[in-house]
């Protein structure tokens, strides 16, 4: 049944849907467009949801692939021999695995929260939501997109709405937030586009020989399957025949250098979406800017698109040369947890700190990529999940708070717990995901990534530790100035959380929980996601 | 293994977890749900343990484990489980028991509290948690009850929120023990790394260290018993990460009666002996573990004397008497660890509420507003005094046979660790006689004073009689809970009169210094605040340990986080922007060269051309 | 022969480029650029009649190219004079509009 449907680009496009009937709505009538928008983000959800519970982790995701030529320029090049064409093709190529199932789901999750926090929006709800069903269509792409051409295309896809998100609806200086944050990640964008141009070019050749005549296309392609195999199995390099493969005098052979040089600037493509020190203030003046709502996908999704990258093509491509800079990695992932740590403990605006502390677990996911083991690797998959939810409450909960105090300087709150019980019982339980507590899927993420890393490099792990406490203490700083102590005059009108918005906040939580208690429900799709890269470390290994 | 109650273990941290999600979901506004739930699950969980207890005293090899693989993928498998041993068993009644009592006790210190079913299912999600930290039947499971007990705890602690003491009391205690907990941390992952096939069940782990076998080198084997008890140290408040738990005293008194005297702060007394044979491996650890543990009971004892509010006494002594816990332990004698534990969780529990039932009666915790309540409050008098007594090690109560058992093993084993319990327990029964007399005896210094209801005195009465009969389980001439908790391994420490002399001497002689100078006043009681002023002074401020901390790690911390939110807005935000303005620098350079001059424009172009043409033709003649 | 008139179309198109380069007034601009299209022209017409292969297609091409610049010479003295009529001025560069 699902296997006849093109369901991946069902999820991707549903969304475009909402936008045409959004486009045919009038624009002041608020509440029919809020309907329509969070309705267009359900179907994605439901669809998403579908394709989780048919999904066969054992076949490594094979069933769901969808095919189709997208973009095929002939080389003006004259047949030679056998050779009958010579392209360059870029496809239309979807799939999903065990890396990107889970990515997916928490996509269509927390998109159809932000949705619902989106209440909060005040004006010019139709280009708003045009937007914010635009950048979901953009970042469904990215994790399911097959072809470097492609992911590309959606990659960008969701910079120019999240601009205008930012530009138009965010809070006092969100036009220099915008800025910054188109810029920054242009520059990130153009390095990676580089680094894709040189592997189509090179990895990206192959040589398919038809069967029934002695007839040859040679063609430069940015699919995934190719580029990765030519690379991490140089035995059959460009498809050749083993006859015709000359290994390291084949012109198209990437060098150890050449791999180097990609690697590192993958690394920091990626990198600064992840984002890490030094490239992270653009997201501190995005998590202060942005609209609540828009930070939810910000910091929920967005940021795991940099370590999904980063995973998918710079670790799954150059298993080898990653493997190298393992130790460089998990400093970076220390830097950051500590340096988000720090300076988390002395924000006094609640956005910063948790912009920080997004810097900080980000960190981990650093670590658990640098393990290179197992337990690592799936630590570092939870961990971008469980923060992908926590990250996004916690933003919720600060939407509903400006909403009703006017404020998210710490120094300006206090005592809410007295006013707004519910909401403060979220927020505390949010902060306690955030801190790793066992039973919430913080726990899960940070303990897997540190298990992973320790059997690698102890003294690291050890340091990364350090951050386990401190994170503790900024979160109960910030946290328990906002929610414990005595309460000003001014909040004692303030009333506690809406149906509306008490609806997202226990599905996230609920989401955190069942992670927590049951990670299963992540790992069993992951079963096959990082077997072969593992076969590959190992085969190397043993070279 | 064939059981009959044991098998249904797993039940028994489920009742109270059932009524911690009941209240949770419909306990808003419902008054008596929270009493009514909190009181029946911890009871049905104390049958059962009793249930089960009962069972392995029957049978003393009786013992069940279940395990399910809790995540799985590749090649790794993590478990979770519980499994029911012979120390697990007595636990398990330890805290179901105290448990019960606190949730009766609380039914009427907690009458007028608006959040009575919040409190009640706080309480309820401690009690399933603790009694899975007890099942635990690895050490995963266990750090993960672990750390939620800890979560319990702040809750309460920082039960009345508004309260600014109570909001600062509840972050130490979190943060202090979460030092801990990384410690505890460090050492699973190290655990797991080292152990064959990962595995990290107490049985196996007991298999590899057991008799030392070189499994696992000796070195690692130090690293991983000494950050265990790490965890252990932040727990049960041993020194240097006590500070936490006289501060969260400012929760309210069952539960530091509940968590911070009976069972949460025992926790790290038992991890240690659930994990004793990677201590046992390792005599540098035993060593660290004897003489941490030592230096913290009479540390402790010593800041109990000077301390005036009857709740943090009563807190320097329990972080004193985990002391002597962990002395014992390290001394190798887990019956000695255990026993204490066991009889500590009666009296002490008993002793905070005890004081509970005196702060319910005049409003304030400061001993010295408090005098002459024995005439008003017989019932809390009488079974304070029973408790006081236990703790000051006085014949026969509990307290005297499990401190008796310690030295015993300490003038054995390390003759200087002997010297140190015998001095902390002279302090111990001086700081309890001044608690004592000031509280209970003299003249009342308010008239309003009235005796509990009967929900609070009957738990006391209760409690008073544990604390006078849970000695007996085990004296110099009959060692049943030695035999049976250790397998027979370790004997009772026979004969030892004089050790049973001294400790009960040198506990007389503190209640009579105690008597001399509170009540008699033989002795003035500024004697010494009047000749060593800087004495009193270092004991009352804790011996500076809380501005040390403030001056070693807080202060530091902060100024390094504001120097990096420095370097981070101006250094690397900095380079960001410096690298936005030369592009704009650029930028405005290309303007001015864009002059609008058609004429110029052509004689560049010409200048251009020219070049090129004598860079081309030059390179023939080149 | 062929050097001399190209000797000669040389120094013509020099004389239109310097003068193009650097007279202010407008119409000495086109007048000078004027100079270098015949100076091109002369070069077409040379050869045609004495290149290496000699054919009718150079002259063709100057009668084309005369042509042309007639009309670019009309349609620049018309923009002129719309120019003067607007800014009151022949100076070259006082026309900067687009910079502006």
């Amino acid at each position: 049944m699902l296997a006849d449907l093109p369901i991946l680009s069902l999820i991707t496009f549903s969304p475009l849907l909402g936008i045409l009937v959004l486009l045919l709505l009038p624009k002041h009538r608020s509440r029919w467009l809020k309907v329509t928008a969070i309705t267009a983000t359900i179907i994605p959800l439901l669809l998403s949801l579908w394709l989780y519970a048919d999904y066969d982790g054992t076949k490594g995701g094979k069933s769901y692939e969808e095919k189709a030529t997208w973009i095929e320029t002939s080389l003006n090049k004259e047949a030679v021999g056998e050779v009958t064409s010579y392209t360059v093709n870029f496809q239309y190529h979807m799939g999903v695995d065990g890396l990107s199932m889970p990515l997916l789901l928490l996509t269509t999750i927390v998109g159809v929260m932000a949705a619902l926090a989106s209440v909060h929006v005040k004006k010019r709800w139709k280009s708003f939501y045009i937007w914010f069903l635009l950048l979901e269509i953009g970042m469904i792409g990215v994790f399911l997109a097959r072809d470097v051409f492609l992911f590309f295309v959606f990659f960008e896809l969701t910079l120019i709405p999240m601009f205008f998100l930012i530009g138009i609806w965010g809070f006092m200086n969100r036009e220099k937030a915008a800025n910054k944050f188109l810029l920054y990640n242009g520059i990130g964008s153009a390095i990676m586009l580089i680094a894709f141009v040189v592997l189509v070019a090179t990895a990206g050749f192959s040589v398919e020989q038809l069967s029934d005549k002695q007839q040859i296309n040679l063609s430069y392609s940015g699919s995934y399957e190719v580029i990765s195999s030519n690379l991490t199995d140089p035995g059959s390099y460009v498809n050749m025949p083993a006859d015709q493969n000359q290994g390291q005098d084949n012109p198209l052979y990437l060098s150890e250098r050449m791999r180097w040089v990609i690697f590192l600037l993958l690394l920091i493509a990626f990198g600064i979406k992840l984002p890490v020190f030094p490239f992270h203030t653009w997201m501190l003046q995005v998590h202060a800017e942005a609209p609540p709502s828009v930070v939810m996908i910000h910091s929920g999704v967005l940021l795991k698109m940099g370590a999904y990258g980063l995973l998918r093509f710079g670790i799954f491509m150059f298993p080898g040369v990653a493997q190298d800079w393992a130790v460089a990695l998990a400093i970076l992932g220390v830097i950051n947890i500590l340096y988000g740590a720090v300076l988390a403990l002395v924000q006094n605006e609640f956005k910063l700190v948790l912009a920080y502390s997004s810097i900080s677990h980000m960190g981990i996911v650093l670590l658990g990529i640098a393990s290179f083991n197992e337990v690592g690797l799936n630590g570092a998959l939870i961990q971008m999940i469980s923060h992908g939810f926590i990250s996004a409450l916690l933003f919720l909960v600060v939407g509903s708070l400006y909403e009703r105090t006017g404020s998210t300087e710490l120094k300006d709150l206090g005592g809410l717990a007295c006013s707004m019980p519910f909401m403060s019982g979220i927020l505390l339980a949010a902060g306690m995901a955030s801190l790793g507590l066992p039973g919430l899927s913080g726990f899960i993420g940070e303990f897997l990534s540190l298990l992973g890393l320790f059997g690698s490099m102890k003294v690291i792990t050890g340091i990364a530790v350090l951050g386990v406490i401190l994170t503790a203490v900024y979160v109960l700083r910030s946290i328990l100035g906002i929610t414990f102590g005595a309460m000003p005059e001014r909040f004692g009108a303030v009333r506690d959380v809406r149906l509306i918005e008490a609806v997202p906040m226990i599905t996230l939580l609920a989401f955190i929980v069942l992670i927590g208690v049951y990670p299963a429900v992540l790992t069993e799709p992951m079963k096959h996601g990082f077997d072969v890269l593992l076969q590959q470390l190992t085969e190397k290994a043993g070279r | 293994m064939d059981t009959t109650f044991s098998q249904w273990a797993w039940l028994i941290p489920l009742f109270p977890f059932a009524a911690f999600l009941m209240l949770l979901a419909f306990g808003r506004g419902q008054r008596m749900l929270g009493v009514t739930l909190g009181a029946a699950s911890s009871f049905a969980g104390l049958v059962l343990s009793i249930l089960v207890l009962i069972e392995h005293m029957t049978d003393g090899t009786a013992y069940y484990q279940y395990a399910f693989k809790w995540l799985h993928f590749g090649s790794v498998t993590l478990n979770a489980g519980f499994e029911v041993t012979n120390l697990t068993a007595i636990m398990l009644v330890v805290v179901t028991s105290v448990s019960f009592l606190v949730n009766v006790y609380s039914a009427g210190y907690m009458k007028d509290d608006e959040r009575i079913s919040v409190f009640f299912s706080y309480v309820a999600l401690f009690s399933f948690s603790m009694l899975g930290l007890v099942l635990a039947d690895n050490m995963l499971t266990l750090y993960i009850f672990w750390e939620l007990v800890g979560v319990c705890s702040f809750l309460l602690v920082g039960f009345w929120y508004s309260k600014p003491e109570a909001k600062a009391a509840a972050k130490k205690a979190f943060i202090v023990t979460r030092i801990g907990d990384a410690g505890l941390l460090l050492g699973i992952l190290l655990l797991y790394w080292y152990m064959p096939d990962h595995a990290l069940d107490f049985v196996r782990i007991g298999n590899v260290f057991e008799g030392n076998t070189g499994v696992i080198a000796a070195g690692v084997t130090t690293w991983i018993a000494v950050l265990i008890f790490i965890g252990a140290v932040g727990k049960s408040g041993q020194f240097p990460l006590h500070v936490w738990l006289p501060d969260a005293m400012e929760g309210p008194t069952p539960i530091s009666a509940l968590i911070h005297a009976a069972t949460m702060v025992a926790a790290g007394v038992y991890l240690v002996a659930r994990t004793f044979d990677i201590f046992q491996a390792s005599q540098t650890a035993m060593d660290i573990v004897a003489y941490v543990g030592g230096f913290t009971a009479i540390f402790a004892a010593t800041i109990g004397v000077a301390q005036n509010d009857i709740k943090r006494i009563l807190a320097y002594s329990t972080v004193s008497q985990l002391g002597y816990m962990m002395m014992a332990l390290g001394l190798n004698s887990l019956t000695g660890g255990i026993f204490h534990l066991f009889t500590h969780a009666f009296f002490k529990a008993l002793l905070f509420l005890g004081a509970g039932s005196v702060i319910h009666a005049v409003h304030t915790q400061n001993i010295h507003e408090m005098g002459g309540l024995g005439s008003k409050m017989r019932i809390t008098t009488w079974t304070f005094a029973i408790g006081a007594l236990a703790l000051s090690g006085i014949p026969p109560f509990s307290g005297f046979w499990s401190k008796d058992m310690i030295l015993h093993t300490a003038l054995q084993e390390k003759p200087f660790l002997f010297v140190i319990g015998v001095a902390a327990a002279f302090f111990t029964a001086f700081y309890m006689s001044r608690l004592f007399f000031l509280v209970f005896m003299g003249k009342p210094k308010g008239d309003h004073a009235h005796e509990s209801p009967s929900s609070m005195t009957i738990p006391l009465v209760v409690l008073a009689v544990l604390a006078v009969v849970a000695g007996f389980i085990q004296t110099p001439w009959n060692d049943t809970l030695g035999t049976w908790l250790t397998d027979g391994a370790e004997k009772a420490h026979g004969g030892g009169g004089l050790v049973m002399v001294i400790s009960a001497a040198v506990g007389l002689l503190g209640l009579y210094l105690g008597w001399l100078v509170f009540v008699k006043g033989t002795i003035a009681r500024d004697a010494v605040s009047s000749r060593a002023p800087w004495l009193v002074r270092l004991l009352e401020r804790k011996y500076y340990m809380d501005e040390l901390y403030e001056m070693l790690l807080v202060r530091p911390l902060r100024g390094l986080g504001l120097l990096l939110n420095l370097i981070d807005d101006y250094v690397v935000d900095g380079i960001v922007r410096a690298v936005g303005g030369t592009a704009v620098l650029f930028g405005r350079g290309g303007t001015r060269l864009q002059s609008g001059q058609i004429q110029t424009y052509g004689l560049v172009t010409l200048l251009g051309i020219v070049i090129l043409i004598a860079a081309i033709v030059g390179r023939r003649f080149w | 022969m062929l050097s001399s008139y190209l000797t000669m179309a040389a120094i013509l198109f020099c004389i239109g480029l310097y003068g193009a380069l650097v007279k202010r007034n407008a119409v000495i601009i086109l007048l000078s650029i004027e100079l270098m299209l015949n100076a091109v022209n002369l070069n077409l017409v040379a050869f045609s009649k004495y290149g290496v292969v000699p054919s009718l297609t150079g002259q063709m091409f100057t009668l084309f190219s005369i042509a042309v610049a007639a009309a670019e010479a009309a349609v620049g003295i018309a923009i002129l004079i719309a120019l003067f009529r607007a800014r009151g001025t022949v100076n070259a560069d006082e026309y900067d509009e687009m910079r502006r």
